[in-house]
């Protein structure tokens, strides 16, 4: 319980307000409103960029090492003349086999990281045919039982699974507009030609449409069924790695790619430029909740500084008496803080109430329900007060400044 | 050594031109004493009040308090001895409205800090009872009569014993008993409690009753007459 001099100034404030019902109520409401739509406005931001986040980061392992370079290595010539002009004759191309040379080593360090997990895969391109129709396919050969803990292709597909590639003799998993526009479905089989000859392909699964991140043209099959349809028995060109902490996985990345020289994308790299659009809707999201916490702020602005032109006579009485100058500031911010509070805890009530009716909402996309994700964390209640209670301190702390510096003596002499 | 002393006290308020409210004024106020400033409207009584009540500070000279300079402390230092050792009463009761007469004398109590909230609120009533006000201590301002509100503000006066009090036309506002109730409430807290009375007044009847009277014209002091029962106290300067 407070007691002494700060119980003494916040019952003085308690009375001021009690006074001014009228005024206290519009203030406190205009605080609520502020913290209740802040809360709902931002628990839509915020929970929607996390659930985008999320799908961001879990769509595709968390790095992909390919077996592209960044920058070639420098040639013999150069390497050997450094700053010289070098001038070569009758030099042969050698033709190297693209692929992750010592992809088994790669393997490995990636493992090592702790909490990580590695999926090989081999990627390349076929044409599919059925009954006249062709559509190109970008294959990824994978071993389902690794990729299966680094994506979330498992958790997209509309039929099937992707163990079913494993029993499934000449398994394909495609998307289900690609199997619309080639006009088949589960079970059926389609031709499949690469470079390394023609192949029948038996359709194990479906993933949804709008999975924009698994590819449009994309399909999964088993990763040795890809090596023997490409011709590039052994090889793998790709390695996906879910790591414990997807914020890690830029740094993880780094060091993957200073080691083996092939180039290591993190799911930040491939993102970069959505991650910006996200920074930029963070800014103006907090900008705009912001103005309405300040336009709140105004009110308790109003009502401190009615209180401080009214009470004019009494800040007199007890600066007479002997109250201080702090005192009188206190009494005042007092006010400011009240107010404030009182709003704050029924602006917390309101966007609660927001929250559940925006939560309830449900949207039908693509056959799914969909629920619009909501930030309801801790978090953002504590912003909201903290914002609103500091933007009270400041709205009442102008007022009650002037407060302290009423002269006694003006007021005194002028009383009637 | 006399309580409160002002030497060669002015106070003038800067402007085009700058007006003068007091000057060279010299003024001793003992304990024990009831004192009344006496003069025309305007002449600078309540100014004066103010300067040696610690609510103004003087433009010039010295307000000696014990023997100590205190007119030039900051005013939160000043605030601090009227809190602690000074009380007034002013013409208009000045209490606090959204408070009741007991929070009311608490107040200063409160403020101060010395006693606990119970002992706080036992010393109030007692206070109140004194002045005549046993159960009206929860009434706030607008439903006591004009006499009760003054003695309620005397009452918070003297909340934390006080060894000076001041008061600004304290009868100004009353009918004639409840004047005399406060001129014998005055008198009975210089003579039987030791305390210094410093009282600013139009009205002749206190002037007469009080043991030293000073006279004020133009700003300036230009008589002090003692009654038969205060020693004669020398001027300075």
């Amino acid at each position: 319980m407070i007691a002494g001099r700060p119980a003494l100034l916040l019952g003085i404030a308690i009375k001021h307000l009690s006074r001014r019902r009228r005024q206290t109520l519009v203030a406190v409401s205009g605080v609520a409103v502020g913290v209740g739509f802040f809360l709902a406005v931002s628990a839509l931001m915020i929970g929607s960029q996390a659930d985008f986040v999320a799908r961001l980061i879990d769509a595709a392992p968390h790095i992909i090492i390919s077996d592209e370079l960044r920058s070639p290595a420098p040639q013999a010539g150069p390497r050997a003349f450094p700053g010289a002009a070098v001038a070569l004759h009758g030099y042969k191309v050698r033709n190297e086999v693209r692929g992750l040379k010592g992809w088994s080593a790669i393997l490995a360090a990636a493992d090592a990281v702790p909490g990580a997990i590695a999926s090989p895969s081999l990627t390349g391109a076929v044409t599919l045919r059925v009954g006249g129709r062709e559509e190109a396919l970008g294959i990824i050969g994978i071993d389902p039982d690794i990729e299966t803990t680094v994506s979330t292709i498992e958790s997209n597909l509309r039929t099937g699974r992707l163990h079913d590639l494993q029993t499934v003799q000449g398994g394909v998993v495609v998307g289900e507009e690609l199997a619309q526009r080639l006009g088949i479905g589960m079970g059926d089989i389609v031709a499949a030609t690469s470079s390394g000859g023609t192949r029948s392909l038996r359709i194990v699964g479906l993933f949804k449409r709008g999975q924009s991140q698994l590819g449009l043209s994309s399909g999964y099959v088993l990763l040795r069924e890809a090596q023997s349809m490409l011709g590039r028995p052994f090889i793998i060109n790709r390695i996906g790695v879910r790591v414990a902490d997807p914020y890690q996985a830029q740094a993880i990345a780094a060091r993957l790619e200073a080691r083996f020289g092939y180039k290591a994308e993190s799911w930040q790299e491939r993102s970069a430029d959505l991650l910006s659009l996200l920074l930029v809707r963070d800014v103006i999201m907090y900008t705009v909740v912001s103005a309405i916490l300040l336009v709140a702020s105004f009110g308790i602005y109003t009502v401190v500084s009615n209180s401080v032109a009214d009470k004019r006579r009494d800040i007199a009485i007890m600066r007479s008496i002997g109250f201080s100058q702090s005192d009188l500031q206190l009494v005042f911010i007092a006010e400011g803080i009240i107010l404030s509070f009182i709003g704050v805890l029924f602006g917390w009530m309101l966007g609660y109430g927001l929250m559940a009716i925006l939560g309830t909402l449900n949207f039908p996309v693509n056959g799914d329900d969909y629920r619009i994700p909501l930030d309801r964390g801790v978090r953002q209640y504590a912003l909201a007060a903290s914002a609103s209670l500091l933007a009270g301190v400041i709205a009442a702390w102008l007022p009650a400044r002037k407060a302290a510096r009423v002269d006694p003596v003006d007021i005194l002499r002028g009383a009637v | 050594m006399s309580l409160l002393e002002a030497r060669d006290v002015s106070r003038v308020l800067p402007g085009d031109p700058p007006v003068t409210l007091v000057t060279g004024a010299n003024v001793i106020i003992e304990a024990g004493s009831f004192t009344t400033i006496v003069g025309p409207s305007g002449c600078g009584k309540s100014s004066m009040l103010y300067l040696l009540g610690l609510i103004d500070r003087p433009t010039g000279g010295t307000v000696l308090l014990d023997g100590a300079d205190v007119g030039g402390l900051d005013g939160d230092a000043r605030a601090q001895i009227r809190l602690e050792r000074f009380g007034f009463v002013f013409q208009f009761h000045f209490l606090l409205p959204e408070f009741t007469a007991l929070e009311n004398v608490m107040l200063p109590m409160r403020r101060l800090g010395r006693l606990t909230l119970a002992a706080a609120e036992a010393r109030a009533r007692a206070l109140l009872a004194d002045a005549g006000l046993a159960g009206k201590e929860d009434k706030t301002p607008d439903r006591l009569s004009g006499g009760e509100r003054q003695r309620v503000a005397i009452a918070r006066a003297l909340a934390n014993d006080p060894v000076l009090i001041l008061g600004d036309e304290p009868t100004g506002n009353l009918d004639s008993r409840n004047s005399v109730r406060v001129v014998d409430a005055f008198r009975a807290l210089a003579h039987d409690q030791g305390r210094a009375v410093v009282c600013v007044t139009h009205d002749l009847s206190i002037a007469a009753a009080a043991d030293v009277r000073i006279s004020m014209l133009d700003g300036r002091v230009v008589g002090v007459e003692r009654g038969a029962s205060t020693p004669a106290v020398p001027m300075p300067g």
